[in-house]
């Protein structure tokens, strides 16, 4: 009996995939809360992402084949689950970011074009 | 790539948790630990930092649910819930999940049987890639279209080219004709399997245009199919594709057969293919055994004077062809009408019969019904039977889920109360539903084999592979599982929507979910007398034709079908001429008549229910319609001596004689319904009539048989005429020997006495009249009749279900009342009666209605069956009087049973009843 709702009404589900294999490919493996935390700070705050969202997005990302999770030992003897990015990541990780640069360029012509 | 990998993975998520529950829970404790852990690093306040972990907290049963969702596929393991669920709701109550299955399983196997019937006489497609395309061009064959046989398209050869070449409607358009040939295989290089019999033995084959393969889309297993070039000069091209399982049997599938000579009506053939596997050609009853192409036509034949290629009114191909992508049959249809006045315009008509303006288009299955229309028929009253069996199926599985519903309203009403939606609970139900009626549709393959099994008593009498093939093949299943889906929803849905309406409070107070509406209960009654009224017509028609049929066959076919022995020779096929072919005949039959055993002998071009020929004639002095010129009806050339051997009795006039020779006046013998039809009140002796127009040789009556069955026993009277074979040569004729003991002895003296005349004439057809006539008419009968009769029974038998059922229902819900009433001084026999004459409402109210339905059915299958399967239009009371008490029997026993029960109940535990 599952009352299914979008993953986040905040972040968009593309961009949360992108954030989060970014932050891999560039910080290595990092579990979970290390991963909010990062989202957290390098957005200067507002983006706090619930467990609700971030969960079941790694998850998919895990299930897709884009990531991998596996039990280890935190610095201080925590055992946390640490996700790492897979090649099928890196490649895909690479295709969004053009992806967005393209979108991202596209939009930015037009907006300030119009202005 | 990547979502199907999350989708597999999901789908393995579902079947085997890939990740447990705790090893999910355990990923997120250890983030809300490690929040609380910065917050308090941070100073937060103790009572902030209490409340944002509140809050946390809850997000951790949230977060459990989005990740268990996003693990498997929801709907997926609702379904399996559900499909567990209804597994143990059916384990848990074997009596309804036996009769309601088997109720299914007889509804469902009802109509898979029937489909199986529908499926060999008309609907299987043709077995070319995307049959759907193919589509029938030509003129409606009007030499058959007065016949009940029915008219398929035909078109002649130059109709054909000038169709190929300017119809731009279609994606290639291909012709055939069937022939049959003597089919050899030549000496040097016979294979041991065929080489053995060095006689030529007739074989079935399609003589088809260049284009037929590549048309149809077909590639041949072996070698090669035809070239264009091979379809254009008449004669040239002796080349043949051999059938796959013709070369299969006869070639012991030897690859080495491409490149081999085979002779054909004498001609040296090369093989340059084999037809692939599961194409059968273009007829659903027939196996062709070869393919060669449509020039070689007048070769084969070998008769000089018939020229196929060149007659435009000789219409004796078939067209058929794909049409283009995006063109409807409409578009066709408007262009062939256009075609069909510019040939007429430049060959001007002879006569009516041959004019072109019908040329008209036809989807395959359009024109399989105009060529059988009784199969048609009989499919469509079958196909009513068979749905009107599972209708009453149905509504005995919907009565019992009604039933069970007060026992399971408080279930409902709970999962309700616990804040189920209602689409999730009707979903759940609905599974069970499906779950029933899928298990009654798997087994009702097996009521569906029976029928397999008893269609498969219809065979043709010919030696030629030509036979209704009855299958239970993958579209068999396909159809009873969708009955099934369908046969759910009608039965399930509404209980389903009906427990859903509890009202809540009510029923979780009431102890046992209270009564049922006095509205659901008359539903029910309605239901229930509906099945006994629907039985009563399946009973009724069932007795009708069985009753019908039964005065036919007792009534005989007119003349005799014991003693008498047959066997078909076409000299043609060795290279007689027609002459040759006459002698042959003439000395074959003197022969016989001294053979030893024989008591007489004659000879006929066709035995009755086995073929005629259609003769086109214009009786003199009749007045036809305007438009009309002539009428076909259907005919025989046989000898002196075939009126004495078969038994038909001639009632006026006389039988030929050896005097109606070739050269000598033409004379006839017609039945009493032709002289009635075209001479009425008039003395038919000597009144005459021209063959084919008014142009044609004129013909002399002098004699008037028996009018007889021809072609079927259920056939309403036709018009029938005899000419003497010598004035009236056929290719083709049947011996028939009569012989005083068993028929079967003369077949080896018959044989002797061929081979004393020629050692390669092949033989066929040997058989004996009793054969053919079972064949052809008997066995038919008592397939359809037995699968009337089975549908009659399981019909009643529902209704008898439903009505049980109905009245054990009603009494249980009434032992309370009855506890009171024996309390204040009812005995069992007031008790017994009460509760039985509720049940005999019903089944009378239904009986009723049935019988009244009856006499309308009686109307429409007397129509299907204008020979009479109702008695000659009577109304037939006795089968009704059978009916009405066997209906009325059987429900006083099923509302009896349950009654008697009711009475019983001792009066304290009747009090207690809750």
């Amino acid at each position: 009996m599952s009352n299914r709702k979008p993953a986040s009404a905040d972040v968009l589900q593309g961009t949360l995939d992108l954030m989060v294999l970014q932050s891999l490919a560039t910080l290595g493996p990092l579990h979970g809360y290390a991963l909010a935390a990062r989202l957290e700070q390098v957005s200067g705050g507002p983006l706090r992402l619930n467990m609700g969202t971030l969960y079941p997005g790694l998850m998919r990302l895990e299930q897709r084949g884009l990531v991998r999770g596996e039990w280890d030992v935190t610095d201080n003897n925590r055992k946390a689950r640490f996700y790492r990015i897979t090649a099928a990541g890196t490649r895909q990780l690479a295709a969004e970011k053009a992806e967005w640069d393209r979108m991202a360029a596209i939009m930015h012509a037009l907006l300030h074009e119009q202005a | 790539m990547a979502t199907i990998r999350e989708w597999l993975n999901r789908l393995w998520g579902t079947l085997r948790r890939t990740r447990a529950d705790r090893d999910l829970e355990e990923e997120l404790r250890l983030h809300l630990e490690l929040a609380a852990e910065d917050a308090r690093r941070r100073g937060d306040p103790p009572d902030r930092a209490a409340r944002a972990a509140r809050i946390e907290a809850g997000g951790l049963a949230h977060a459990m649910d989005e990740l268990r969702d996003q693990r498997g596929l929801p709907w997926l393991e609702d379904l399996a819930h559900d499909l567990r669920y209804a597994c143990r709701m059916l384990a848990g109550n074997p009596g309804f999940t036996i009769v309601s299955i088997l109720s299914l399983t007889i509804g469902i196997g009802a109509n898979c049987a029937v489909f199986s019937l529908a499926d060999a006489l008309l609907l299987r497609p043709l077995t070319v890639p995307r049959p759907a395309e193919v589509v029938t061009v030509g003129s409606i064959d009007r030499l058959w279209g007065t016949t009940p046989v029915g008219a398929g398209l035909v078109a002649s050869y130059p109709d054909y080219v000038d169709l190929r070449d300017r119809a731009r409607s279609f994606d290639g358009l291909a012709a055939f004709t069937n022939m049959t040939v003597a089919f050899g295989t030549s000496a040097r290089s016979a294979p041991s399997l065929a080489g053995s019999d060095t006689l030529p033995r007739p074989r079935l084959g399609m003589l088809v245009s260049g284009n037929f393969f590549q048309a149809m889309r077909v590639e041949p297993r072996l070698g090669r199919a035809f070239l264009p070039e091979e379809g254009q000069v008449p004669g040239r091209d002796a080349v043949v594709v051999l059938g796959h399982d013709f070369w299969e049997q006869e070639f012991g599938a030897d690859p080495s057969v491409v490149g081999r000579t085979v002779r054909l009506n004498g001609i040296e053939f090369t093989v340059i293919g084999v037809s692939p596997a599961g194409f059968t050609g273009l007829d659903q009853h027939v196996r062709f055994e070869f393919y060669a192409p449509l020039m070689m036509w007048p070769r084969l034949i070998a008769y000089s004077n018939v020229h196929p290629l060149d007659a435009r009114d000789l219409r004796s191909v078939v067209i058929k062809g794909r049409l283009k992508p995006g063109v409807t049959i409409a578009q066709a249809q408007t262009e062939l009408s256009v075609i069909a006045s510019d040939l007429d315009r430049a060959y001007p008509v002879k006569s009516v019969t041959s004019r072109h303006q019908s040329l008209t288009v036809r989807t395959e299955l359009e024109n399989r019904i105009a060529q059988a229309p009784p199969n048609a028929m009989l499919i469509a009253m079958l196909t009513t039977l068979a749905g009107a069996v599972l209708l009453v199926a149905c509504v005995n599985v919907a009565g019992l889920l009604t039933s069970r519903a007060p026992v399971r309203a408080r279930e409902m009403a709970l999962r309700l109360a616990i804040g189920a939606g209602r689409p999730r609970v009707i979903r759940q139900l609905m599974t069970e539903s499906v779950l029933i009626a899928v298990i009654g549709g798997v087994l009702a393959l097996g009521v569906g084999y029976a029928g397999v099994v008893l269609f498969r008593q219809i065979r043709f009498p010919t030696d030629l592979p030509i036979a209704p093939s009855f299958e239970l093949d993958r579209r068999v299943l396909i159809v009873s599982l969708l009955t099934a889906l369908a046969s759910a929803i009608v039965f399930g849905l509404a209980p389903a929507f009906q427990a859903t309406r509890a009202e809540l409070i009510a029923v979780m107070k009431a102890a046992d979910a209270a009564g049922p509406g006095r509205r659901r209960r008359w539903g029910r009654a309605l239901l229930v007398s509906g099945q006994v009224a629907v039985s009563v017509v399946l009973l009724c028609v069932a007795t009708f034709m069985y009753r019908g049929f039964r005065t036919q066959v007792d009534r005989g076919p007119g003349y005799r079908t014991d003693r008498v022995l047959t066997m078909t020779f076409e000299p043609s096929l060795v290279r007689y001429s027609e002459t040759q072919s006459q002698q042959f005949f003439q000395q074959l039959v003197e022969r016989a008549r001294r053979a030893p055993g024989v008591t007489s002998a004659a000879l006929a071009s066709s035995v009755p229910m086995n073929g005629f020929i259609p003769l086109t004639i214009v009786p003199e002095g009749f007045r036809f319609p305007a438009g009309v010129e002539n009428v076909t009806v259907s005919g025989a050339a046989v000898d002196e001596q075939y009126f004495d051997t078969i038994g038909l009795a001639i009632l006026k006039g006389r039988a030929f004689g050896a005097t109606d020779s070739a050269i000598a006046p033409k004379v006839a013998v017609v039945n009493e319904q032709l002289a009635r039809t075209y001479w009425p009140g008039q003395d038919p002796l000597g009144k005459r009539f021209r063959l084919n127009d008014s142009l044609g040789p004129l013909v002399q009556i002098v004699g008037v048989a028996k009018t007889a069955k021809y072609t079927f026993l259920q056939e309403p009277p036709k018009s029938f005429a005899y000419l003497p074979y010598t004035q009236l040569p056929q290719r083709r004729m049947v011996l028939l020997a009569e012989s005083q003991s068993d028929p079967a002895s003369l077949a080896a003296p018959l044989r002797d006495v061929v081979r004393g005349l020629d050692a390669n004439q092949p033989i066929a057809n040997v058989r004996t009249m009793e054969e053919i006539y079972r064949m052809r008419t008997i066995t038919i009968l008592n397939v359809i009749i037995g699968l009337v009769a089975a549908l009659g029974a399981m019909g009643l038998g529902l209704a008898i279900v439903g009505l049980y059922g109905l009245v054990a229902y009603a009494a249980s819900r009434r032992t309370k009342e009855i506890g009171i009433r024996m309390a204040i001084g009812a005995d069992r026999a007031t008790v017994l009666r009460m509760v039985l004459r509720q049940g005999l409402a019903l089944a009378s109210a239904g009986l009723v209605v049935g019988l009244l339905a009856s006499a309308g059915a009686a109307r429409v299958l007397g129509a299907m069956f204008p020979g009479g399967s109702t008695r000659e239009g009577r109304i037939d009371v006795v089968a009704f009087l059978l009916v009405a008490s066997t209906v009325l029997a059987v429900t006083l026993v099923a509302a009896y049973v349950p009654a008697r029960r009711a009475s019983r109940v001792s009066l304290t535990e009747a009090l207690r009843y809750e």
